[in-house]
């Protein structure tokens, strides 16, 4: 064996070792990521007295999910939240919370988004790039100060006949003040991109801005709109504040999750269970707008 | 090219009125309500009234005392504390975990594209479900956590801790395997780090994975012929050429870490004693659970707004400066 040989099978051990060594990290990346995403999902599914217990021996079940959605389980709730002792119940209901809510607010923000992005992107107008950047600093408002007037507020105006703290409604507007700013900068990007020409000749031909605006444009930034309703839908869904402070006893699941604990702490196997009704739409609707997570999450200031 | 001005502002104009009406007079409102003596078990009396007489002000109700309590409370002071070691260490762990996955996944074959879409999964789950989560996964009785870190990382460190102590030279006292990683007050907030780590690293990770491809294949290609070895390459081409976005990316993180609320409610309560009462929780228990005191959770608030404002100038400033 010449020394030039056993060098090339010194670097190609070398190079093999490296490999193993990435494929090892790949692994060790998976096993961060998916571990308590798995560990939640069969939890879910173990009966009730394996559930304490790292136990992977069981025979799967689905009555976790008959109890949270059955008005027959009687929980005692003691310790998280002092000012209402309540009883556990059937989630139901919060499930419709969620999707109202989350529902309204899209419904309500991302043709109010939609406009203003478009008219963000296509027209210089006094102060255009100003507002931009002060819509962007919204977003670093803590959430808490948003919530203490609001609640003063709501807990003193009635709609018919009760009080706007603790509804639906009170939900909705607060949501407002994260998701229009995130959803108008998430569409700009979508407008930006696209090219200016169709619309000059549509000008060109006799068309005024809004036969343009909703004969040209807005079909074909219908992806992005989309996208952006549904990363809108996400963060209303998951978020736990406000649900909290504004929302109160109307529960999103969010909310509802803290319902899951008992006179024995925390009923983990039901805790679980209504964790993957919470997680399992939204973990669809994350897939699908996968690519544009990163864009939303940044507001486009990284790329 | 079009003529309108009027246009845009009809287009603008619902959606920033929404934006003024949910961000703007909370803001105001939650300044004024901080100079003032308001708790909700009493009716309040505010300075500004509107009689018949038109507007008067009493000065007499305005101060500063909410302020004033705020820097003498050492409950305060300690979810300052406890907000700033948070902040530290989630932020340094996202960003480090965040750009080791990105360089790892960044190129290669199958098992790297399956981990790129893996990155996405943590998004999905809300933090309050990710605190509740992490809490029965840290348990100390059945949590997978506690025993995955005993069984991999304490059983080996302490098989070669009884080694070295095996020889008559030093004696190096072996870790408990029955840490209450919850009810540790350093553990606590590591581990709520942690959990917001697991949501944040893979998504920090796709931000540079974006970054990365942008950069031109050719500059990595000239430094392998100029004979760099990988980590050369990365600690000498690709950290220089990321430098813009991982500030960036850095200063948004330190932002979110200073709001965070929802894991401290569903996975420590604040506690062990108060270990891990951030800012924004505390103010939560002042105003909403134990002493209902709406002036002094918002002048906490303001701190908090103080804090955060210089964060988001640096941040836009960056994000301004980088083209």
């Amino acid at each position: 064996m010449t020394a030039n040989t056993i060098g090339q099978n010194q670097s190609s051990l070398r190079l093999k070792s490296l490999k193993a060594l990435e494929t090892l990290a790949l692994l060790l990346i998976i096993a961060f990521i998916v571990l308590p995403i798995l560990w939640l999902a069969i939890t879910a599914i173990k009966p009730q007295e394996k559930a304490y217990s790292t136990t992977l021996i069981f025979s799967p079940t689905l009555e976790n999910f008959e109890i949270i959605f059955s008005d027959t389980s009687v929980i005692i709730n003691e310790g998280t939240d002092r000012e209402r002792g309540e009883v556990g119940r059937n989630m139901f209901p919060s499930v419709l919370n969620s999707v109202v809510v989350s529902g309204a607010t899209i419904l309500i923000a991302i043709p109010l988004a939609t406009l203003a992005a478009y008219a963000f992107s296509r027209y210089s107008f006094l102060g255009n790039s100003v507002l931009l950047v002060w819509i962007l600093t919204t977003q670093f408002i803590p959430a808490i100060v948003v919530a203490i007037p609001f609640f003063t507020l709501f807990r003193s105006i009635t709609l018919f006949g009760k009080p706007l703290l603790g509804t639906q409604m009170g939900l909705i507007i607060v949501n407002m003040s994260i998701v229009l700013p995130y959803a108008i900068w998430m569409i700009k990007g979508f407008v930006d991109a696209l090219p200016g020409e169709i619309e000059e000749a549509a000008f060109v031909d006799g068309c005024n801005d809004f036969q343009i605006l909703f004969f040209i444009s807005l079909p074909l930034i219908r992806p992005g709109v989309l996208v952006a309703s549904v990363f809108a839908f996400i963060m209303s869904w998951n978020e736990f504040l406000f649900a909290l402070i504004i929302g109160r006893e109307m529960r999103t699941m969010q909310v509802a999750l803290m319902t899951t604990s008992g006179a024995r702490g925390i009923m983990w196997e039901q805790m679980a269970a209504a964790g993957l009704v919470v997680m399992i739409p939204i973990f669809f609707l994350a897939m699908f707008i996968r690519k544009n997570v990163v864009d939303g999450l940044t507001m486009g200031a990284v790329k | 090219m079009r003529k309108k001005r009027w246009v845009p502002w009809v287009l603008v104009g619902p959606a920033l009125l929404i934006i003024v009406l949910t961000t703007i007079y909370p803001l105001l409102a939650a300044l004024y309500y901080s100079f003032h003596k308001y708790n909700l078990r009493r009716p309040p009396q505010f300075a500004i009234q509107i009689g018949e007489n038109g507007i008067q002000i009493d000065w007499s109700l305005l101060s500063f005392n909410n302020y004033a309590l705020a820097f003498s409370d050492s409950r305060f002071i300690n979810s300052l504390q406890v907000t700033f070691w948070f902040t530290v260490i989630s932020v340094a762990l996202s960003v480090i975990i965040g750009l080791f996955i990105a360089v790892v996944v960044q190129k290669g074959g199958r098992l790297h594209t399956l981990t790129k879409v893996l990155l996405i999964f943590p998004f999905a789950v809300s933090p309050a479900l990710k605190g509740y989560s992490w809490r029965f996964m840290l348990n100390e009785n059945y949590g997978i956590y506690d025993l995955l870190i005993d069984q991999l990382i304490v059983g080996p460190i302490n098989a070669l801790l009884s080694i070295v102590n095996a020889l008559p030279i030093v004696e190096i006292p072996l870790i408990s395997e029955s840490i209450v990683w919850l009810g540790d007050k350093f553990w606590a907030l590591f581990m709520l780090a942690m959990s917001e780590t697991w949501g944040w690293a893979p998504l920090i990770a796709l931000m540079f994975v974006g970054a990365l491809g942008s950069i031109d294949e050719q500059i990595f290609e000239a430094a392998r012929i100029d004979g760099a070895n990988r980590l050369q390459i990365f600690f000498r081409v690709t950290l220089p050429l990321l430098r813009p976005v991982i500030l960036i990316v850095t200063m948004l993180k330190t932002i979110f870490s200073l709001k965070m609320f929802d894991q401290v409610v569903t996975m420590t309560g604040g506690g062990p004693v108060r270990a891990t009462q951030t800012i924004n929780y505390y103010i939560h228990q002042i105003g909403f659970v134990r002493s209902l005191d709406i002036g002094y959770a918002s002048a906490m608030s303001y701190i908090l707004v103080v804090l955060l404002t210089i964060c988001a100038a640096l941040y836009v400033s960056l994000v301004l400066n980088r083209d």
